[in-house]
This record gives structure tokens, sequence and C-alpha cells, in this order.
């Protein structure tokens, strides 16, 4: 069994321009963000702090991650659509990529600055990659079935799948999905190095020059009835090397059948993976959302799904890491949401 | 299956050292631990690899992969599901301590850095593309990454899933558990009375599962099967588990509703055991509640420390080799029994037994909580 089906009661999403798909063709707001070691300057799209304010009198969110705010904003967004109250045979499922960043590296720089004897306890617990999911968890009270993936830009898409799983087993009746990013100057610099960020603060799908990094969330709800999208999810493949991603991302979109899409939301982000995207299907079809809201990276798949659903038709959803894996979704809608 | 622990390399090093009830742990020394309460760890042997790169959690993966490939040539995965925690954290740490001055290599620590590099570097080694999700829900992530394969196979959705888990030690956590200060200056002692906390570990293990008719088609050896999965999460603290157990409970309770078997058909328990006063006595509770003091129980981490994400796909490992070889593995430094709950410990030495099913138990930060059945092969 390759393919499986769900439907999309709600979504939810979080970008540089704040809560909703209103921006149109904005560029995402561009920020500043500095290594205090060295001076070396990034530039980045954060999101707003306004988005969460109203998280601030959670119990378990008062000290949590700028990623916890972000999922859990998302995630109420989509439950708030879905109609749904999460209960006992409700799922969670949160995608990340580099997880809590912010509380790992000031863990770690205590401990390589001031000593291991001073490193804060408080911190520690917000550096494990599913303290969101945990926080999240508790919020909505679930006591099943919680599971944190991660994975590089496809971990959305995977999540979903992850999620189909789970309904198709008939473990769950409903079930969240989210998936976010922070950032932290140590990832600026990180994929500085690597050679993947534009210089100049702008994301431009397909002319080169680099990606620009922005914090970012999006979530879903998904049962296997009601809602009018349909979502249909394939297990993908890993890449054994980036000179297989446009095989492989190939590949990935056959396991959905003969598609046919209406539009395509990709992930082309300026990047070497820009290549791979081209393949996918004729340009006039072709939605690359991240040169209006930035590259959240492991929340970004699951960005492309929310814009998917917005969209009237079949709306196919290709997705490539940068060293894991080729993933894929369709999104049929009924109507324009 | 295939396995790299403190206990040795491979399946066969496991076992002898289950069974002579080695203690595995040792000092620190591959990073400055002068400023922490706790010394010791579980370090697995060092294993040589072709690419110096390779950050020593690729190379566990690997020889994992390659000896459950070399017990089972013809499995051919569909998917790979894989639980961790902090994937090539020391390599991120050697980025941060060096990113202030520009450095050869440094572009490699990054991209080795991600927790799906090792998982790609195993599949790699094994020839394969299949896809792979990889579960990081903190110490239970293992026993959740076999639980949920399980579960894929028995929906027909795949036949054929690598699952298991792994993570190396690194300064980050190593640190990060002292200062909750859950790391201990004395032996790891689960369920005793004077436990005093867990020392950490690390490790991989690896188990080919696939459907039984598939694989019986082929001809391929069956080890073990997979019978119940149970999942549950506790939100009453984001570090501790709630003291009346029913984390544990719900899934130990899940777990054998999954496999249609009641308390009394299980003949032992691999129990999380992490010797922390916490876990071990919300634990304890829990089976208690369920299974009353009849079943074996034990926590084989006292030998090898707690390898987190690694640790439920280790521990099923034991549990197949247990089953299979008729003997319980033992809970070794255990002295004097906790009043706070009655359990049937397995004390110190391992004893010959027949086991045809048992509970593993993992349990982690977050309020996750896995608990599989495993059955000798019918």
């Amino acid at each position: 069994m390759s393919a499986l089906t769900s439907r999309i009661l709600g979504t939810g999403i979080v970008t540089p321009h704040g809560t909703s798909l209103a921006f149109g063709k904005e560029a995402p707001p561009v920020s500043e963000i500095t290594n205090p070691e060295t001076g070396r300057k990034h530039l980045i799209a954060t999101v707003p702090a306004a988005c969460s304010a109203h998280l601030g009198r959670e119990p378990r969110l008062r000290r949590a991650s700028t990623i916890s705010l972000l999922a859990a904003t998302a995630a109420q967004a989509a439950i708030l659509q879905s109609g749904i109250t999460p209960g006992s045979r409700t799922a969670l499922v949160l995608g990340v990529s580099n997880g809590c960043a912010q509380y790992t590296r000031r863990f770690y720089e205590q401990i390589v600055k001031t000593g291991a004897n001073t490193a804060s306890p408080l911190l520690f617990p917000e550096t494990v990659h599913n303290a969101p999911a945990s926080h999240l968890a508790a919020m909505l009270k679930l006591d099943g079935a919680t599971y944190t993936l991660i994975g590089d830009a496809t971990v959305g898409l995977q999540a979903l799948h992850f999620a189909n799983q789970l309904l198709t087993m008939g473990d769950a009746d409903h079930v969240i999905v989210a998936a976010a990013e922070e950032l932290d100057w140590i990832l600026a610099e990180g994929h500085h190095l690597w050679r993947l960020t534009s210089s100049t603060g702008t994301c431009r799908p397909y002319a080169g020059g680099g990606t620009l990094l922005a914090e970012g969330a999006a979530a879903a709800v998904l049962a296997l009835e009601g809602g009018s999208a349909k979502l249909t999810t394939v297990p993908g493949q890993t890449i054994p090397s980036r000179r297989h991603a446009t095989a492989a991302l190939r590949a990935t979109i056959s396991q959905l059948g003969d598609v046919q899409p209406d539009h395509i939301v990709d992930g082309a982000n300026g990047t070497w993976l820009d290549t791979a995207y081209a393949q996918c299907g004729p340009s006039d079809r072709r939605v690359s959302p991240k040169a209006n809201i930035g590259d959240a990276i492991g929340a970004s798949a699951l960005q492309q799904v929310v814009f998917a659903t917005a969209l009237a038709g079949r709306t196919l959803v290709p997705a490539l890491g940068w060293n894991q894996q080729a993933a894929a979704a369709l999104v049929e809608s009924s109507a324009e949401n | 299956m295939g396995t790299v622990s403190p206990l040795g390399i491979g399946c066969r090093e496991a076992s002898r050292a289950l069974r002579e009830s080695g203690d595995c742990v040792a000092p620190v020394t591959m990073f400055d631990v002068s400023k922490c309460r706790s010394k010791t760890a579980g370090h697995a042997p060092s294993l040589p690899a072709d690419d110096e790169r390779l950050h020593p959690a690729s190379r566990m993966m690997i020889a994992a992969a390659l000896e459950a490939r070399a017990g089972d040539a013809g499995f051919v995965p569909e998917c790979a599901v894989i639980g961790t925690t902090s994937g090539g954290m020391s390599d991120g740490e050697r980025y941060f301590r060096t990113q202030s001055t520009r450095q050869r290599g440094q572009g490699a620590l990054i991209a080795n850095y991600p927790a799906q590099r090792p998982v790609l570097d195993a599949l790699r080694a094994l020839g394969s593309t299949a896809p792979a999700q990889i579960i990081a829900n903190a110490c239970a992530s293992g026993s959740n990454a076999i639980g949920h394969a399980f579960r894929l196979i028995r929906a027909g959705i795949h036949d054929r899933v690598l699952a298991g888990g792994y993570d190396a030690l690194c300064e980050l956590v190593y640190v990060g558990f002292d200062s909750l200060q859950a790391a201990t200056t004395d032996k790891v002692r689960p369920f005793d009375r004077g436990r005093s906390g867990l020392v950490l570990g690390e490790g991989a293990a690896l188990l080919t599962l696939e459907e039984r008719t598939s694989a019986q088609r082929r001809g391929a050896p069956i080890l073990a099967e997979v019978t119940g999965y149970g999942i549950s999460t506790d939100n009453h603290h984001l570090t501790q588990p709630h003291p009346s157990g029913i984390g544990p409970e719900l899934a130990m309770t899940r777990a054998l509703a999954d496999a249609r078997r009641g308390p009394g058909e299980i003949d032992y328990i691999n129990a999380h055991g992490t010797a922390t006063a916490f876990n071990d006595s919300s634990e304890g509770v829990a089976i208690g509640k369920v299974f009353g003091a009849r079943v074996p129980v034990s926590s084989t981490k006292g030998m090898m420390g707690h390898s987190l994400g690694a640790a439920g796909a280790i521990e099923a490992v034991f549990c197949v080799l247990a089953m299979n070889e008729r003997f319980l593995p033992p809970n070794i430094n255990y002295r004097e029994a906790d009043p706070a709950f009655d359990l049937n410990i397995v004390a110190n030495t391992a004893r010959e037994a027949e086991l045809r099913a048992v509970l593993s138990n993992s349990f982690g930060f977050g309020g996750t909580n896995a608990s599989i059945i495993l059955e000798v092969a019918r």
C-alpha cells in the first residue's frame, strides 16, 4: 500500500507576515541577527511576537521556546477551523527540523563559557525535540498517541503521511499535525556556511542566489471523513546524494499516480533544489510560497499544504530536503477557501 | 537484528554480557566532566570507518544494519522507522566551539549534525533508498519506532520495515541530565531503595520486521514476533512522570490489549528502570498495579547506562535474545528492595527461564510512554 488518503478539516499557518494568507505577493519582512562573538550578521525573517502573545497564560508555555509557541499558535487555529474537540482518540504528530535551536544554543553556551556546573536545568528540558509536542499535548489534554518526527524540509509532509498511517490503522479518529521552525544566529550562520542562504535577504525561487531562512509554523487537522479538501500522501524515498534529487522527486510524485495537477505549490527556494522542482510541471502552474514567507525549513512543507488547501482543484505539493528525503502530497479542494 | 552498545558489538557479545552481569559503565573521557557531579557513562566500543568524518552514531547504525543484513540477506526494507533523541549532537557541539574561527571541516560538521544523517548512512550501507520516518519522542523513541513499524505491518501498509533506534554520547545531553541532578555519582541501581540516578549510555539497534507469511514465503529466519504496542502521554510535567504511574500503566495496559494478552501471560518485563527516584517509583507502582508481584522484572540499564533514543530498540534485541536463549537478564547493582513497590526483581545475576511473551517499557521526557510485547516465534 503506497498512497494513503484523509480529509483536511482545518488548517493554521504562522509566517513572518502573521497568521493569515492575506499578504499577496509581498516579500517577508527581514531583520538582522548577529553572532555576538564575531559580529557576523545574517538576514532572516522572524515571526512577530504578537502572533503568539495570547498563549502567554498557558501554564506549560510560560518558559517554552519560540518553536513551541509557533506550533501551538498554528495548531490552535487549525483546531478552531476544524470544529473538533480534541479527546482520547485524538493523536498529535509534530514535525521539526532544527528543533529548539535557541535553548539548545543557550544551554551549550553556558557549558562552554561558564562551566557545566552553571548550566541551567530550566533550559535543558526545552532543548529536547519533543518538548513542543509535549507542551501542546498538555495544553490540549491529550493522553494518547503523541509523536515528534525529525527530518529535513520534507518533515511536514512526512508528518502528514505518518498521520494518515495512524488514521488508516484506526489508531485515532483525528490527528493534529503541526510543524514549526524557530531561528537562532547559529542556524543562520550554519546555513550560510553550508552555502544555502542568500546574502540579500530575499528568496528568489528558480533565480538562484540562495534562500532566506524564516521562522514559521503550520498545522492541519486530519480525519477520514469530512472537510472540503482531500489529502493524499505517499512514503517518498531517501536521496543517496544531491545528484539523485531530481529522479527521487520524480519517483516520489509517481507514487501518487497520474496526478495532472491544476497547481503545483513547491518548495523552490533559490538553491540547488530548484533544478528538481523545475521538473515537477509547467512553470505557469507553479506557486513557490518561499518567495513570500521565507524558508521555515521544518515547517515549510506543511506551509505549502496550507497554501494548497486555499486553491480550488488538484494541487501537487512536492518537497525536497537538503540531505534526506523526497516527499509529495496531493490536495484536492472542492472550492476556493 | 543487529546492535552495538556498551555491552559489545553484535548480538553475541551482548548476550554474553547479559548472562555474565557485565557492568560496562566506565569513566567519561571524551569530554570534560570535571564540573559535573556524575563522571561515568556506558561507552560503545569505537568502530572503524572508511570515512573518518562519519559520526559515531552513523558508525553504530551502519554496524547494526550490516549485522541485521548478515542475519537475513534477503530482507529489503520498504521503509525505515527509527528513534533517536540527539542525533549527531556532538558534531553540533564541535561546530559551536569552532564557529568563531573559520576552520576546515566545519561544513562537514553541519552536514553530519542533523538527526537523519545516521539513518541515511545506514540505509546507504544497505543500498536502500527506502523512506525514513525518524521519531524523536525522547527516551521512548526506540520503542515507539518498533511499535509503529509493527502496526504498519499488521495494517498491511507495509510488509517489511527496518525499525530501531540510535543515540551517541554527547556533552550537551550529559550535562543536561547532570544539571537536573538525574545523574548519579554512584553505580546505577534500578529499583533499589538506595538508587540515586542514571548514567547515560549510547548505542544502536535495528530489527528487520516483516509480515509473517511474507517472511515464511522467502524462508527468512523468524527470531520472534511483535504482538502488541501501547503508547500514552502523561501531561504531569515536562521531565517528571505522574507519581501515580498512570502514564506507564496506560501504555502497558494498551500494549496488553493490543496483543490480546492478559497480565498473567507475560513472563518477563524489561523495565525502563533508569534508576532515578521518579521513574522507578512511577514505573514500579504501575507494574505492581497491572501485573502484581509475580512477573520477573529487570532493567538492563545498570549494565550499560541509558542510551536514550536507542534504549527501546536495544532492549527489544535483549528481549529477543532472552527468549531465544532462555534466560532472564539481570538487574545488577541491586541491594535492597524499595518498600514503595513490590516487584519480582531479577537481582544481580541472570536466571534460566522459559519465556514465551515479554514486555519492554520505554518512557521519556515530555511524558511519552511506550510499551511493546514480543513473543517467541510460532
